[in-house]
């Protein structure tokens, strides 16, 4: 017997119709990811990476195909609060304190919240290292620890699929690097909910690479999933990885598919 | 590893606008009287000497303009008479403003929930908006007759229609990916409303709050001159017609000094309620 997928994306297709026509975003997506998996989707700008992300998180609905959670509608997963989100800004509440903020899942929509029982927020606020900034507004945070809000904040209801839009892609480099590995530690503690299918856009090869057990390399317009690409590296992953030549030859065969499948 | 140390290096940045210490609070009330309050008051200053000046140099009749040292014996002379015409024309303005402002807010608010309820009740409003108040006033006089509800009435009317404007563009004025959170946690409309657009809608309501509260006050003075039996409209209005021009100026300053106190609190407000927003940040 085959294990359903975590996720399945099913010949799923999005055109846009706007004033000036109709624009195809997506074609002929098909992807399925197991349970537990990470798997990075990359590709130029432009090509359908963040819609495909909205339409597995439920936000838009597909012109043609369909998306499957559990072999359930990403709806029902977010009635269940199964979803975790993270977008390139933080989009932190500019109100409510750093606590206050991760909190904010707990408090909508709690006829949903049955099952599970929640991580609690101080805890998260401690994991993402910003426990003496807990009573800190956003205003008063840099841009690093705003996105460590934003991290903790998905993770309070225990979600089992992580879906991230570019969530370093505001940083600087240095910071970047940082929170990359910061990711894959809450990825993989027990507090976070150990090991939860994750979902993760980025444009960035070494990115993708290091945090992935698969990437799937788009096209653009019409977005097509042109090539995907098993990483073979040992978890966890570290720092001194980035320079083996095991590492660097994911990064080669992947940067040789972006050029060969996805010219921009 | 690089990793603490990149923490690290976030934690030692001084995160913006951290509370400020205690010790220094007498010291920066002291800066701020100096920096704030002084330039403020030296034109007003400057300006009443000159017309001092002018007035008695040039000997103008008191019943075309009084000195300001006229005006000043007139108020010494009956401070309490004054404060309470003004605390009259204050009630009316400010339940006028509460009952604009509320069913300003209420519109706006339904309105935001779908378009085709804007299309139907945008047009309702403006009508109110273009007719003008003065027009109106003398009628509610003999609708409302004399005292509280004709104020009332023409300051909620006055104040309704640039609240209501700021209202709608606030609630709509959301980050987008905020409500796209809210949205894969499945909340339901009041939540988004009352969590996302209700809070993101204040800078913009404060912006209105900030003219039309002074809106809600000249339009109580305009309801007191047509059917006041009480308030600084009345007094300002029967003294001009008895050429007693120190009382009618003594009734215009409590106006003003009414219009600064009010001002002054809708800033601070605004300050408390909007520490978090950009227009508040002190500019380094």
């Amino acid at each position: 017997m085959t294990e359903q997928p975590h996720v399945l994306i099913d010949g799923v297709e999005m055109v846009y119709a706007g004033a000036g026509g109709s624009l195809r975003a997506l074609e002929g997506i098909e992807l399925a990811v197991r349970r537990g998996e990470f798997v990075s989707i990359i590709g130029p700008s432009g090509c359908g990476k963040s819609t495909l992300l909205r339409l597995v998180g439920g936000l838009l609905e597909p012109t043609a195909g369909r998306v499957l959670i559990d072999g359930r509608p990403p709806r029902r997963a977010q009635r269940e609060k199964q979803i975790g989100f993270v977008f390139q800004d933080p989009s932190l509440l500019p109100w409510r304190n750093v606590i206050e903020n991760v909190r904010l899942p707990l408090q909508l929509s709690r006829r949903g919240n049955g099952g599970a029982p929640a991580p609690d927020p101080g805890a998260l606020v401690d994991l993402v290292g910003l426990r003496e900034f807990s009573r800190y507004y956003p205003h008063q945070l840099s841009g690093g620890m705003q996105q460590r809000v934003a991290l903790a904040r998905c993770l309070v209801t225990a979600p089992s699929l992580l879906l991230m839009d570019e969530p370093f892609g505001a940083l600087d480099e240095i910071t970047r690097s940082a929170m990359r590995y910061e990711l894959l530690r809450l990825w993989g503690s027990e507090a976070a909910g150990g090991g939860c299918t994750a979902l993760f856009v980025t444009h960035s090869v070494t990115e993708a690479v290091l945090l992935s057990d698969r990437v799937a390399v788009l096209t653009p317009r019409p977005g097509r999933v042109a090539a995907v690409l098993d990483v073979d590296l040992p978890r966890p992953r570290s720092e001194t990885m980035e320079l083996e030549p095991d590492f660097l030859d994911h990064v080669r065969r992947l940067r040789g598919l972006l050029r060969e499948r996805a010219p921009v | 590893m690089s990793l603490e140390a990149a923490r690290e290096r976030e934690w030692a940045a001084e995160p913006t606008g951290a509370p400020a210490a205690a010790g220094g609070r007498r010291t920066a009330w002291a800066r701020r009287a100096a920096g704030h309050v002084l330039p403020a008051a030296a034109g007003p200053a400057l300006a009443l000497a000159a017309w001092e000046a002018w007035v008695r140099l040039d000997h103008v009749k008191p019943y075309l303009v009084p000195a300001p040292s006229r005006v000043a014996e007139r108020l010494y002379a009956d401070p309490w008479f004054f404060f309470a015409e003004g605390l009259k024309t204050l009630e009316g303005a400010a339940l006028g403003f509460a009952a604009g402002a509320s069913i300003a807010v209420l519109l706006a608010a339904v309105m935001s929930q779908a378009r085709f309820l804007e299309r139907s009740i945008f047009p309702l409003a403006i009508l109110v908006k273009v007719t003008p108040i003065v027009a109106i006033a003398p009628l509610l006089t003999i609708w409302f007759g004399f005292g509280l509800m004709p104020k009332v009435f023409i300051a909620a009317l006055i104040v309704f229609f640039p609240i209501m404007v700021n209202a709608l563009i606030g609630f709509r004025s959301v980050n987008p990916n905020a409500l796209a959170l809210f949205e894969s946690l499945a909340a339901g409309r009041a939540e988004v409303f009352f969590r996302l657009r209700l809070p993101s809608s204040l800078p913009y309501l404060f912006a209105a709050f900030r003219f039309s509260v002074p809106l809600s006050v000249i339009g109580a003075v305009v309801a007191e001159w047509f059917s006041g039996d009480r308030g600084l409209g009345s007094v300002i209005y029967i003294a001009n017609n008895n050429l007693d021009m120190a009382t009618a100026f003594a009734g215009i300053f409590t106006l003003a000094l009414l219009g600064v106190a009010l001002f002054l609190v809708t800033t601070a407000a605004e300050r408390k309620v909007l520490f978090w927003h950009e227009s508040n940040w002190d500019v380094r």
